[in-house]
This record gives structure tokens, sequence and C-alpha cells, in this order.
């Protein structure tokens, strides 16, 4: 879970993709989940991880993207299970090529699901963040809210780590027993770490009014965004991939399930 | 005891926080581990009790290689108190939450009670027992977290910077109850950069600075060399600095206790009153 979301972590860079516009990433991150969800071709799923992975290669981040993908991993085994159990029950055949190929296309298309948004957070500041969802006229307190829960993420499961060691230094046994009795033995582990979190915010809230925040109705920005030739550029290529892959699928009816 | 032989640990993200660290540590003995934040301190400690396993070399507790044993059945000889008492607590109860280690380690229901009983008696927070954690001071909860760990009387007891955010009257209650486990003949490991608190123990001290371990030796040597402490962003206990700059009354420098100095000051004085 926790390697996970380090997939969401900003990682600082002076690469192409780190200067390009957030709101042109925001689009080329929507462009690869909207192609990923139309289509159940393990070929354009490929396609679709072939192009996240070049994108987080360009801008150095393919680390942190691989491991997006490894913490994904047990989430995309159980979609594959699960919807292999539950086709060849409703169908009663256990071997049926097809029910293997659209579970898997299934489970697979996860992976370029999730790892769809890595790239857009993986490259831009919490501040990036919070501008582009200004300009989206969402309003500050919503986006500051969504901000702070993205940037207090790393610490929750710094903290985590920290209850478990502590817990397990008083001899508690989190990987023993069966599956009721070990959801029962996370309870020493969730209590200080929502008790923590909950302290966090109060305080937060106090810190935040005390810089008088919401003081004035609309917000500034110190560093205004601005579309460069390269953002347009960028902004083309997204929408023509939008399009085409929209395209295929409607008009052509490339994918037939 | 406890022996560490040439460990090496970095964690995932590349730190090198321990950077071939050898000692050992005798049953009974009081050791205060010293250096500025990121020393790595933390890092041994939690390596005692197998949080951490070596990436190359070996910890060796009572002739148990750590790497070959779960933390639960180390814990039974080495009990870590973390430095946030806040990240342990989840009981609704004072007593409850002395209890719980006990219950894992499987004890009956009456060891279990007269255990938690002796333990909140100790650490004077007996007439806390049915109220919440939560509710409990700084330095009550402090106490409580080494109250959880006294509970299965653990011959190791380590303790992660336990003076952070206490007051002078908690620091001397934590003070007196470090002197009566010392007393008990258990080994004691504290992690700490408060030089006056540790000064006061007279403990073997152990510098680290980056991972090394830079100076191992007893209170009375280490805490007088000024230009070793300094090196690990450390000064010397104020007794120290006072005694160096009375050499002209003929007062060697060293770690008394203050009222000692005193007392030796005064007769420096008088000395010098009876020859004039």
């Amino acid at each position: 879970m926790a390697t996970l979301l380090q997939g969401l972590q900003f990682q600082p860079g002076a690469s192409v993709i780190h200067r390009l516009d957030p709101r042109v990433k925001l689009l080329i991150s929507t462009t690869l989940l909207i192609t990923s969800l139309l289509y159940l071709e393990v070929a354009v799923t490929s396609l679709v991880i072939a192009v996240e992975l070049i994108l987080s290669a360009i801008s150095g981040t393919a680390k942190r993207w691989a491991k997006t993908v490894y913490g994904a991993l047990p989430l995309v085994i159980l979609i594959f299970l699960m919807n292999y159990l539950v086709r060849s029950f409703s169908e009663g055949s256990y071997c049926d090529p097809s029910i293997i190929y659209v579970s898997f296309a299934t489970a697979y298309r996860l992976i370029a699901f999730l790892a769809s948004f890595s790239i857009f957070f993986l490259t831009t500041t919490p501040e990036e963040l919070g501008m582009t969802l200004t300009k989206l006229r969402i309003p500050y307190t919503y986006s500051f809210a969504f901000i702070s829960a993205i940037r207090f993420t790393p610490i929750l499961a710094e903290e985590l780590q920290t209850i478990m060691d502590a817990q397990r230094s008083r001899g508690l046994e989190l990987d023993r027993g069966n599956p009721i009795k070990r959801v029962r033995r996370y309870i020493p582990v969730l209590v200080p770490l929502i008790v923590n979190a909950l302290r966090r915010s109060y305080e937060l809230a106090e810190a935040m009014e005390v810089k008088c925040f919401g003081a004035s109705e609309k917000r500034t920005f110190l560093r205004e965004l601005r579309m460069k030739p390269r953002d347009y550029a960028g902004l083309a290529a997204a929408l023509l991939s939008l399009a085409l892959a929209i395209y295929a699928r409607f008009f052509l009816e490339l994918n037939l399930p | 005891m406890i022996a560490f032989e040439s460990v090496e640990f970095v964690y995932p993200s590349g730190v090198k926080a321990l950077d071939g660290v050898s000692l050992r540590i005798g049953d009974g003995e009081v050791v205060a581990l010293m250096g500025e934040n990121g020393a790595g301190k933390t890092t041994l400690l939690k390596h005692l009790n197998g949080l951490l396993k070596p990436t190359s070399g070996r910890v060796l507790v009572d002739g148990v290689d750590t790497r070959k044993a779960t933390v639960a059945q180390l814990a039974r000889t080495v009990g870590l108190v973390f430095q946030n008492a806040e990240d342990m607590f989840f009981s609704s109860s004072v007593w409850e939450e002395a209890a719980f280690a006990l219950r894992n380690f499987g004890y009956s229901e009456r060891v279990v009670e007269r255990r938690v009983d002796w333990a909140l008696k100790f650490m004077e927070l007996e007439k806390y027992s049915d109220a919440s954690p939560f509710m409990l001071s700084g330095g009550e909860k402090k106490r409580l977290a080494l109250a959880v760990i006294l509970a299965w009387s653990p011959k190791v007891i380590a303790l992660d910077e336990p003076t952070t955010g206490q007051d002078q009257l908690q620091k001397e209650k934590l003070l007196q109850m470090i002197k009566l486990l010392r007393e008990q003949g258990r080994t004691i490991i504290i992690s700490t950069h408060d030089v006056e608190f540790a000064a006061q123990l007279k403990p073997r001290v152990i510098l680290m600075r980056r991972g090394r371990i830079v100076a191992d030796g007893e209170a009375d040597e280490i805490f007088l060399d000024e230009e070793l402490l300094r090196s690990c962003n450390l000064l010397p206990p104020q007794i120290v600095s006072l005694t160096k700059r009375l050499g002209f009354l003929g007062i060697k420098p060293s770690l008394k206790h203050p009222r000692e100095v005193a007392d030796e000051i005064i007769d420096r004085l008088e000395g010098l009153s009876c020859k004039t």
C-alpha cells in the first residue's frame, strides 16, 4: 500500500515534463486514463503502458512509476482472480481461453489506469497542483484540502511505519493467525494513526487561521501559469491522441470484447 | 550481553545510517548513546530488538542472531521505549495499555494483573489506572510509555530521547527511575543529546557521528573532552565548564555533583581567607 502511494509523491526534477504546464500534464494523464478505460485490448493497454513508461523515463521518475505498478500488483492479481472466478462460475466452464483473456485484459488495464496519474503527480509540485485546480475554477478551500491530503500522505506513511514498529516492539505480531484475527490486530496500529492525524489537522487549521487563511475572496499566486509554445505542442499531441482513441473506439469499432 | 559485529545498515532510500558499528554492551551496563540528529542513534536502537536487521554484519542479543529471531521474540529481552509516546497508545485505559504486551506474550491473567499493578505503581501512575492514556500530561505519557515496557520486565531497556519536551521535575523523576532500574541490574541504553541529563547518570558514553562510533568511554573521560564533544555538535555539561574555570583555585575539572563542587569551592575560599 505504501509503495502504491509513493507514485503520488512529487519528485523534484528539471526535465521537459517537469517544466510542462501542469494543465497540459493533467490532460495527458487524463488522455491515458480514458484510453485505458476505452479499450479491453491487450495491445492497446500495452501501448498506453509503453507511453506511460516513456514519459516517466523522460522525466527521470521511471523508478517511482515502477513502484506504483509494483504496489498495484496485489490489487491486479485480485482483480484477475475475481474476474476469472465470477465469469467461469456463471459460464460453468473453468478453462475457457476467452474468459482467461478477458480477465487478464481487465486486470492488465488496471495497471495502465492506476499508473496514468502518477506521471502527473510525480512531476507536479503541490503548488502547481493548487494553481491548476484554481484555474479549473475549483474554490481554493477545496483545492487546499486536496493538496494537503496529498502533501500529508508521505508523512502518514512514515508515521504508520513508526507506529507499527512501536507496537511490534510490544510483541504485536501483525501477520499471524486467521484473517479475522489479523484485522483485529490492526486496531493498535490504526487508533494511534487516526488520533495523530486528527491532532495534526487541528494544528494545521490553527496555523492556517494564524496566517489569515480565507481572509480575501480571491486568492492570488506569486507565479502565474502561462502557456508556452512547448505547452501548446503538448496540448495538441494530447488532444489529438484522445480524439484518435475515441474515434477509433466508437466509429471504427476497433474493440469488440 | 549485546554485540554488534561490523554492522552496516542502509535504508531503502539509499541512506547509510550505520557504517561499520562494532560494540559490546555487558549485562547491567548503563550506556548513553549520544550524537546529533541523523547520527544513527535511533537506527542503532532499532537493531536491538530486530525492527531493523543489519544490511551486513550481525547483531547478537544474548547470543541470538537478530536475523534469525522475530521482533516479538527479541522484545522479551529488549524493551524499546519510543521517542513519541503517542505513537503507541490505543487502549481505553492506562491499565489496559500496560497489559497489552503481557497478553501478546501470553501471560496468564493473574500474572498480567500483578505485573501491570507493579509497573504502574513503579512509575507513579496507579491513580490513573482507569483514565484514558490520551488524557495524561506529557510527562505522565512518557512514564506510561516506560511502564508499558517495564510490565514484562525486560532485561535490557532502551530509551529513545526520553527527555524531549520534559520539564525539569519530570526529568528528575525519570532520572530517579532509571537509577532504580540500574540498581535492579538491568542493562539501560539511552539515546539522547541531553548532555546534562546523561551526565547525572555517569554512564558509559558512546559518541556517534554519521553512522560511526567516534568515541566510547566512561562519562568522566568523554564529557571532559570539549573538543571531541564539539566535533559531534554537543557541548560539555555546565559543571565541566565551571570546574574548568576554577583551575586557579586548584579545583580539577570533573563531573561531580554541583553540591560537591560548591563544598570544594567553599573549602578553597576558606583556605585562602585564612592565609591573608
